[in-house]
């Protein structure tokens, strides 16, 4: 009886999104702090001027980043408060099934909110946005949020094991979450203004998907040694 | 067992002492040179004669954080401690570089526009990054558990400089966001007598960071052999 | 079954367990008893591929660790003080994850009998949550047992158990037995003694006693124990 690795992803990510169903507790968290971020983020720097455009882009992604920190903060924590750590260690799964999954379910979250804070800011913030700029700024979310996901499953699974987890992760995940917020930032501004700058924009989402590729490289050839002693 | 041979040898080893003079010679000499011997920059004055210290201690960190992470990948494939050490000491001495890095960089960004900080100062804002990326290393290995510190360390240099050409990168674009100007890189026509100068400094720093290394190294073993005399002590009581 | 040879283990420098020896043929069950910190947990820990053995090897069903972890891991259920399910899913939920997780072929009417031969059928669909812990236990017994694991590995699994789940418990271990290997480790020596065919006492990370279960009588067991203990 040997499981399929198909099956198993299948499962572990049906499982953290039947959790999320019942409970509702990280993606309402993580969306209603995305939003209050977005209003402090607003009187702090963009009452300077009436036009927001140019910071607009800034604005949504650091709060998405900030958003993503609760997000990966509590990824494994229904496995440590409900005590199934071991009870899920001990099934055959590929480690790399593990982390996939919660890449997955990871950038599920993210993409919910940003279903939700995209559109706000940019009615919030920007005074005339092309529909065709908002398309490529989902489209631009889709690799953003891989760029997020990744560092963090990875992160977050050493954090399982250490003491003052919810202090560590924000320590951990800012630091390498710079580069995709300066990139997805840079590439929504190209799109978001009065005109859609496409060549800026492909250059962005082009250093978005390196990050993301550099991120996955590295939590491919380490994972083996984050969840298992 | 090896206890006994490792607790009974005073002195430091002989490596770390060829190590440490050759480093103390060489920022000797580095120190003589650009500041008395090498040309006075035409443009900038005496603080240009910083940029000995500052672009060398810049390299050198980078160094020290390539080994930091080469020893990470030792570390996970062996897993013995002397790599964990190279590897922690590696990063320390990197850290400390990098502070090192905005504290000359400051200066110059002082003696060259009158300000302390510059946001559109690649260097300046790229270590800035860099020192966030790695203190966090710190704090990942004191809060991990005790049996998982080393291998979590291990993963974390790994990821760090995987993620340093993407810092430096995106403050870069961050730039041109700002101003639309290409960054030129200084000091890529050096006259020899300041490569001269230039290349002293960089191996006197790579040379003390190989000394505090293996200064580092031996410190830490002696403080495992210590602490397994003082269990072996409990046990006997 | 098990095969374990010269096995060393150290927490933060604090030694665990120092060169234990110990064989299981299929079929067998044995108690692990002993003081605590003797060593029993990681043992148990360790077979289960919860943890790395620093010093030795270990060897399940001819799968060696670490390479052949994974072809172990399938056949091995465990279960420890906690059920080691889902509070915020249902006993359905629950049994359908780690039936997927573990392959389990013909996954729903084995979930249906597992529980029914636990008592939970009647709560299939209401959270895990809401059940006592004697119940959640129940269906941790559930869990452990979907995927016809050939080596139960039991973690002082009576604490909080009621007293029919305890009696629930005793009959998997006693059925599965026949064809199934059984490692438990346990603090209650009188189960330990007419539950198992064999008893190993562990003390200071090394076998310290092992008997036939028909060979000790509970003074005996008990006098051991208070012996090792002191």
């Amino acid at each position: 009886m040997s499981a399929s690795r198909g099956r198993q992803l299948r499962a572990l990510v049906r499982k953290d999104l039947q959790l999320e169903a019942r409970t509702r507790e990280t993606v309402t968290a993580m969306a209603l702090f995305a939003l209050v971020a977005m209003v402090v983020f607003q009187f702090a720097v963009g009452q300077r001027s009436d036009d927001a455009t140019g910071v607009a882009g800034g604005i949504i992604w650091a709060t998405i980043a900030l958003a993503a920190v609760l997000g990966v903060g509590r990824t494994w924590v229904p496995e440590r408060e409900q005590r199934v750590l071991h009870g899920v260690l001990v099934a055959p799964v590929p480690r790399l099934v593990m982390l996939i999954a919660r890449v997955i379910v990871l950038w599920l979250f993210l993409l919910a909110i940003e279903v939700l804070i995209v559109p706000l800011g940019v009615v919030f913030f920007v005074h005339d946005a092309s529909p065709e700029g908002l398309a490529l700024v989902a489209g631009l979310c889709a690799v953003a949020n891989l760029a997020i996901a990744v560092p963090g499953a990875l992160l977050a699974s050493m954090s399982v094991f250490s003491r003052a987890r919810e202090l560590v992760i924000p320590v951990l995940l800012l630091p390498a979450l710079v580069p995709v917020v300066i990139a997805a930032a840079g590439g929504t501004h190209a799109v978001l203004g009065p005109e859609v700058q496409m060549a800026e924009f492909l250059g962005y989402c082009r250093f978005l998907a390196v990050c993301a590729a550099v991120f996955c490289l590295v939590a491919y050839a380490t994972f083996d040694h984050v969840l298992d002693d | 067992m090896s206890l006994t041979t490792d607790t009974t040898r005073p002195a430091a080893p002989r490596h770390i002492l060829a190590l440490g003079v050759l480093s103390a010679v060489l920022m000797g000499l580095a120190v003589v040179g650009a500041l008395g011997i090498a040309p006075e920059d035409a443009d900038q004055g005496v603080v240009q004669r910083i940029f000995y210290f500052h672009v060398a201690v810049a390299i050198a960190s980078m160094v020290a954080f390539g080994v930091g992470c080469v020893a990470g990948i030792v570390f996970l494939r062996r897993g013995t401690t002397l790599w964990d050490d190279i590897g922690v000491s590696s990063v320390e001495v990197g850290l400390v570089y990098s502070v090192l890095t905005i504290i000359t960089g400051s200066i110059w960004a002082k003696g060259a526009w009158g300000v302390w900080w510059r946001w559109d100062d690649v260097r300046l804002v790229s270590f800035l990054l860099i020192i966030l990326l790695y203190a966090a290393y710190f704090v990942l290995r004191g809060s991990a558990e005790p049996d998982r510190q080393a291998r979590f360390g291990a993963v974390y240099a790994v990821f760090a400089f995987a993620a340093v050409p993407l810092s430096f990168y995106s403050v870069r674009i961050a730039q041109s966001f700002i101003h639309p100007v290409v960054f030129t890189s200084k000091g890529a026509n050096m006259p020899g007598s300041m490569l001269v100068w230039f290349v002293v400094s960089l191996a006197g720093f790579l040379c003390l960071f190989a000394t505090l290394v293996a200064v580092e190294v031996q410190q830490r073993r002696a403080q495992r052999a210590l602490e397994r005399l003082k269990r072996r002590f409990d046990h006997v009581h | 079954m098990v095969r374990v040879r010269g096995l060393g283990h150290a927490f933060a420098g604090r030694r665990v367990l120092a060169g234990l020896d110990l064989d299981v043929p299929a079929g067998q069950r044995v108690a692990v008893v002993g003081p605590n910190g003797a060593g029993k947990s990681t043992l148990l820990s360790i077979v289960a591929t919860l943890l790395t053995p620093r010093e030795g090897t270990v060897e399940v069903d001819g799968a060696r660790y670490p390479d052949g972890v994974r072809d172990a891991r399938a056949r091995i259920g465990y279960l420890g003080h906690d059920p080691q399910v889902y509070l915020d899913l249902t006993p359905a939920q629950n049994l359908r994850l780690f039936g997927d997780l573990y392959g389990v072929t013909g996954l729903a009417a084995r979930i249906h009998d597992a529980l029914a031969a636990v008592g939970l059928l009647a709560r299939a669909h209401d959270p895990v949550r809401t059940f006592s812990r004697g119940m959640a236990q129940r269906l941790g017994i559930a869990r452990m047992g979907l995927h016809d694991p050939g080596l139960l590995l039991l973690d002082e699994p009576y604490t909080g158990l009621d007293a029919d789940g305890s009696r629930l418990l005793d009959g998997v271990v006693a059925a599965t037995s026949r064809d199934a290997t059984v490692v438990m480790v346990t603090h209650d020596l009188d189960r330990a003694r007419t539950l198992c065919d064999r008893v190993v006492m562990i003390h200071r990370g090394r076998v310290a006693w092992d008997v036939p279960a028909g060979d000790v009588d509970l003074p005996a067991l008990a006098a051991r124990y208070e012996q090792a203990t002191r």
